[in-house]
């Protein structure tokens, strides 16, 4: 039951150091359980790496462990971005990497020979486990109930919000980085509280280590300073916070700087300036609470008026001329699509078209964290009712979290530590009253007093119907247990259903209810890896760059690093072309295979035709006169791939390698795309500048051989009508006066 | 007879060099076969050039230009046929793949009999256009021979071909006058830059059906210098494929006949030459590059002598030295390559377009070669680059290498230091004076503090 170990634990009937140890073995068990949950992917189908970011995570972690830390501080990577190459070095968060690279090699000197891929693999549940115990440290800095720390801590360890990020094979940023995040704030509420260096530069530090690991350290930046200046606005000033604060942004702020890919950002971007504001305005504050201290109230009334009109006019005046010249950044597309939802859309489709960047659904929320949704508010309102600084912070984080995760599906994650540090507190709040309330003297002991002393009132004679009587405890206790078992259900279901596909290989069920592995891609990589030149350039959409890169080990033109608009544009363009507009594109970039992704046999909706729109928006934002997007809507404005699909959509390159030779598979005028649920033309479109090279076994990917240059000069379509049979007819006569022939 | 000459000549020619750097399988395909002997000093040049002559009728059943996928012959030699076609062994499909396989095509036609449909349908896949009807002859009223066609004026008298242009090399010139009786002219495509006329006719000439007896007048361009009698073709693997208007220029009596311009003097005809120029073109004894060894390495300097052969990896702004060597093959033997006088062997260093174009110098030459160099910085741009000589004229073979190199960004620490930059000395010292500011006050507050101050504020509190 769970009131037992709560009982030993808040009685005091036993000794502070079994306490101690038994909070150490929940904490274990947490930490098990937050590990073991996370290991369904591994168990069903192999340790596999996941997704797509993270094949590049663990490409750049071999390089790593190769060819050591200082080549890949200096990585050229010349194997993506072709011919462009990527300064891959100092422009990848390293934590990760280096973190797998660290203990490989700790491994290695301890004589335990671990392949990097396990270590790759399992090093999201490794620390969801040190997230777990972050979350309890976190959480009893907020509260005196010793319960609520373990239970934000289990919370943590199986919320599927944060499962969704971290099983086993998803070797991403955030692996590492929710952990550094709550253990930043763990210290950062540690620092205000003591007001020490101590604490401020430890803070600092992890901020360092998350800066280098994750981009959403910018969340970090801006929480802490708002933290601050929701302080200062409470009149709540003191050298602890000014001593924390100062500390921390004075290292954060150079530690920072030490990574390439943040550089100069912290001084000149506009993501960060309101933390060096916040800084700015407490070294004002502090020096008008030092003035105060020698001056009369009047005077500095009027002098705390008169500079403060004075340092806001000079700063909004700074600020301005800095933004206008130049000098700061100004602010991302990302923010902005932050603000407007609907502005990624017209202005960066290429942010817009990544699906985790959409607005979050609202069963998402239940979903991914259950019945933690709900005590959430009833946690934040038990912040508001001891306002400490602590819990100040609580409510601000709880506030813009809300918000973010609502934006986007992504930032769930951010919001779910502090979904969990407030529900502790409220189901804590609950059980302590109720569970803590039967051993305290003050109800029932006094209601029996009255019992026994007086035959006062009728309405007191009655049994105990309060909180302390048995029935309500069993009651309360019984549902949040059946609450939380629930919530165990609940995430364990979520976690082996929705989370745990590695999305490379995939799985369905057979109508006599067996499992079928679709293996398309690892299937098609390896076909490439094996019977393709070293060297040879695949072009696909940049999704499965990633992919291509780590498990083809071919270089590819655009991958999901998404750095050059311009490329993925142009990409788009060779893919919503016509074939003689895209050959000389393809020619360009040196391609030799062309890769794309099509489930129209098995009705696997993931593929390219579906992704199809965004490529030719991307391509129509760099080439508005030559692609359009209402090319490929029927009159009707219908998105359609049968015999009443556009010209444009029939003759675009993407169209005609999905449907390539896709009719003969079935009878004459039968064939059916399963995703679109549409019956194709009868005739299969014809290629001429391209050779079909490869077809997986479920048809998902298609791989193309770009050929080379007609021998004759010829272009490939009348070479191709040649070798089919087709006579050249004689050259029609040119309209115009006939061009005489020169050397 | 062929039976016993063929294997007279298997057995005399085993022995003798092949003279051509492509092979010495020629097969000749000759409807009539006893039309042979009316060539036969061409034959004889041929056979005595090295080249394995295999007589093939086009209706003889073992005919076929493959043999288990590959080629059977190293050229082909086809002189017009009578009949309506080539046979299906040699359909337009199958001549063009054996150009695909690297094999040389020689296709004369005659004036005096309508060109076959499949060849011309051949023809107009290459680009190369006859008149409608297909039986024109060129005549030319002017330069004509007027001991044998002083009536018809069909038998054109022509200076032999000179430079084609100035960047390019003449492999077909000399002394001498050419006699092209009863040709078939041609015209070039106008978009192809694989095709290069040999001979043009004179400007005075023009087509004219002899049937109909009435002039091309549907394309009044398939006159003059527009009208090509032998031209060349040159597919984008080196291919040749020659078009010779007029099969009886190489006739034993057009070889050595006496002719006479009107109102010249009676010279004795080059023919011969030329048709040796021409099949020692086609069949690559001439204008034949070849790429020896191509090397890159950074500028030696003097810090760092020796340097990495083909490195796979630059930095930006490195000094890079490439150098390539060019032998050019003629008749027996591969000579240096010369560069003509108003071209230039040209690098270019591209990551999607070139971001040099250079010269390249001939620094030095070995016996049969030259090497061609040149040094240049590499861009302030990292990618992947390659270096490109991209060589390709009218006949002379191709000339594509490209090689890929990477050019990287500066490693951190390939910067100068901050000391060694003048213009940063003034925050160095700014940096060391707060610091050495800081630390003299820490030290001051440290030693200044008024002992009996401090106990009286205690006290106060």
């Amino acid at each position: 039951m769970a009131e037992s170990p709560a009982d030993v634990l808040l009685k005091g009937s036993s000794g502070r150091t079994s306490r101690g140890l038994l909070r150490i073995i929940i904490l274990a068990t947490i930490a098990a359980a937050a590990v073991s949950s996370r290991l369904f992917s591994v168990i069903r189908f192999e340790s596999i790496i996941h997704e797509f970011d993270p094949w590049f995570n663990f490409r750049a972690t071999k390089y790593l462990i190769e060819n050591g830390f200082y080549s890949f501080w200096d990585w050229f990577d010349d194997r993506t971005w072709h011919p462009l190459g990527r300064v891959t070095g100092g422009t990848l968060y390293p934590g990760l990497m280096v973190t797998s690279g660290v203990i490989y090699h700790i491994l290695r000197f301890l004589t335990i020979p671990v392949d990097i891929r396990n270590i790759c693999v399992l090093l999201a549940p490794a620390f969801s486990g040190l997230t777990a115990f972050a979350m309890y440290l976190l959480t009893c800095e907020m509260t005196a109930s010793p319960s609520a720390g373990l239970l934000a801590a289990a919370f943590m360890g199986i919320t599927p919000g944060y499962i969704s990020r971290s099983v086993a094979g998803s070797y991403d940023n955030e692996a590492i980085a929710i952990f550094l995040l709550v253990f930043t704030f763990f210290l950062w509420i540690k620092a205000v509280k003591n007001g020490s260096i101590m604490w401020g530069a430890l803070t600092a530090l992890f901020y360092g280590y998350m800066v280098s690991a994750w981009g959403g350290y910018v969340f970090i930046t801006n929480l802490i300073p708002l933290h601050v200046f929701v302080l200062l606005c409470m009149g709540r000033y003191s050298p602890r916070l000014y001593i924390s604060y100062t500390t921390w942004y004075a290292l954060g702020t150079l530690a920072s700087m030490q990574i390439p890919f943040v550089g100069f950002l912290p001084i000149r971007n506009s993501d960060h300036m309101s933390a060096l504001g916040v800084f700015g305005l407490l070294q004002l504050v502090a020096f008008a609470e030092f003035v105060r201290g020698f001056i009369p109230g009047k005077q500095f009334q009027r002098l705390l008026t008169a500079s403060i009109v004075i340092v806001a006019g000079v700063a909004v005046v700074g600020l301005t001329a800095l933004s206008m010249s130049g000098v700061i950044a100004p602010w991302s597309g990302r923010f902005y699509s932050l603000w407007d939802t609907g502005y990624a859309k017209i202005h960066i489709p290429i942010i817009a078209s990544v699906s985790e960047h959409q607005p979050t659904a609202w069963p998402a929320f239940f979903f991914d964290l259950n019945f933690l949704i709900w005590l959430f508010p009833a946690g934040v309102y038990m912040c508001f009712r001891d306002l400490k600084d602590e819990h100040v912070f609580v409510i601000i984080y709880s506030v813009l979290a809300s918000y973010f995760a609502g934006v986007m599906v992504r930032l769930m994650l951010t919001l779910t530590p502090i979904v969990c540090v407030a529900a502790a507190i409220a189901l804590s709040s609950i059980i302590d009253t109720y569970v803590f309330a039967s051993e305290g003297p003050s109800p029932q002991s006094t209601a029996s007093d009255e019992n026994s002393s007086s035959e006062g009132l009728r309405s007191t004679r009655g049994p105990n119907v309060g909180i302390s009587s048995y029935l309500s405890k069993i009651i309360m206790t019984s549902s949040v247990v059946v609450y939380l078992l629930m919530f165990v259900a609940h995430c364990t279901w979520v976690t082996s259903n929705a989370y745990s596909s590695p999305s490379v290989v995939l799985a369905s069920r057979l109508p006599d209810g067996s499992q079928f592995i679709i293996d398309d891609y690892r299937e098609a990589y390896y076909w490439l890896r094996q019977n393709t030149p070293q060297n040879a350039k695949i072009m696909s959409w940049w999704d499965y760059g990633y992919q291509i890169g780590g498990m083809a080990d071919r270089p590819t033109l655009v991958d999901n690093n998404t750095w050059n608009n311009t490329h993925i544009a142009t990409v788009g363009k060779a893919m919503s072309s016509r074939e003689e507009v895209s050959y000389p594109i393809l020619r360009q970039h040196d391609v030799d295979y062309v890769l794309v992704v099509f489930g129209g046999l098995l009705g696997y909706s993931g593929d390219d035709i579906n992704k199809f729109l965004w490529m030719v928006r991307i391509a129509e934002g760099i080439w508005p006169d030559e692609v359009k997007e209402r090319d490929f809507f029927t009159a009707r404005g219908e998105y359609r791939v049968d015999d009443q699909a556009t010209p444009a959509m029939r003759d675009s390159l993407m169209y005609k390698m999905s449907y390539h030779n896709f009719q003969n598979l079935f009878q004459h005028g039968q064939a059916m795309d399963r995703v679109r649920n549409s019956r194709l033309p009868a005739d299969t479109p014809q290629l001429s500048t391209l050779d079909e090279a490869f077809t997986s076994e479920n048809w998902i990917i298609r791989i193309y051989k770009v050929k080379d240059l007609d021998n004759l000069g010829r272009d490939h379509i009348s070479a191709t009508a040649f070798d089919r049979g087709h006579k050249k007819k004689r050259a029609t006569k040119k309209k115009g006066p006939r061009v005489l022939r020169t050397e | 007879m062929r039976w016993s000459l063929s294997f007279f000549l298997f057995g005399f020619l085993a022995a003798v060099h092949a003279l051509s750097s492509s092979g010495n399988r020629l097969l000749v395909v000759l409807e009539d076969a006893s039309e042979k002997d009316s060539f036969s000093m061409f034959w004889s040049d041929l056979e005595a050039r090295g080249y394995n002559l295999d007589f093939q009728s086009p209706k003889s059943d073992q005919l076929s230009l493959f043999e288990l996928g590959d080629r059977a012959y190293d050229h082909l030699l086809v002189l017009p046929p009578r009949s309506k076609g080539l046979g299906p062994a040699l359909s337009p499909k199958n001549i063009i793949d054996f150009m695909d396989k690297d094999g040389n095509v020689l296709l004369a036609l005659s004036g005096k009999s309508t060109t076959p449909s499949a060849i011309s349908s051949l023809l107009l896949e290459l680009d190369f256009h006859l008149s409608s009807d297909r039986s024109s002859i060129a005549v030319d009223h002017f330069n004509y021979d007027t001991i044998s066609a002083t009536e018809k004026h069909d038998v054109l008298l022509l200076q032999r071909p000179g430079q084609l242009r100035k960047d390019t090399k003449s492999f077909f010139g000399g002394e001498g006058v050419l006699a092209f009786p009863r040709t078939e002219p041609h015209t070039l495509g106008n978009e192809s830059p694989l095709m290069a006329p040999i001979l043009r006719a004179p400007a005075t000439a023009y087509s004219y059906n002899p049937k109909e007896g009435s002039f091309s007048v549907e394309d009044v361009g398939v006159t003059g210098t527009q009208m090509a009698l032998v031209s060349a073709m040159q597919a984008r693997n080196s291919a040749r494929f020659t078009l010779l208007g007029s099969v009886d220029s190489l006739r034993d009596e057009w070889f050595s006949a006496t002719v006479q311009a009107p109102g010249g003097k009676k010279t004795e005809t080059a023919n011969r030459e030329f048709a040796q120029q021409l099949t020692a073109w086609t069949f690559k004894e001439t204008g034949v590059l070849k790429v020896g060894t191509i090397e890159h390495h950074l500028a030696p300097t003097a810090e760092a002598p020796d340097v990495e052969l083909n490195p796979a990896i630059y930095r930006i702004k490195n000094e890079t030295v490439f150098s390539i060597e060019v032998s050019e093959y003629a008749h027996d033997r591969f000579i240096p390559f010369e560069v003509p006088s108003d071209d230039a062997l040209q690098l270019e260093f591209t990551m999607l377009s070139p971001f040099h174009r250079l010269d390249l110098q001939p620094t030095s030459r070995t016996e049969n070669s030259t090497i061609y160099s040149t040094q240049f910085t590499t861009p302030d741009q990292h990618g992947i680059f390659s270096f490109r000589v991209n060589y390709k004229r009218p006949f002379l073979t191709n000339l594509e290498e490209k090689h890929e190199v990477t050019v990287r960004h500066f490693a951190h620490d390939e910067y100068p230091r901050s000391w060694k930059i003048s213009g940063g000395w003034v925050w160095i010292a700014g940096l060391w004076s707060v610091i050495g500011g800081f630390l003299a006050f820490v030290i001051m507050w440290l030693y200044s503090a008024p002992a009996p101050a401090a106990s009286k504020t205690k006290k106060s509190q």
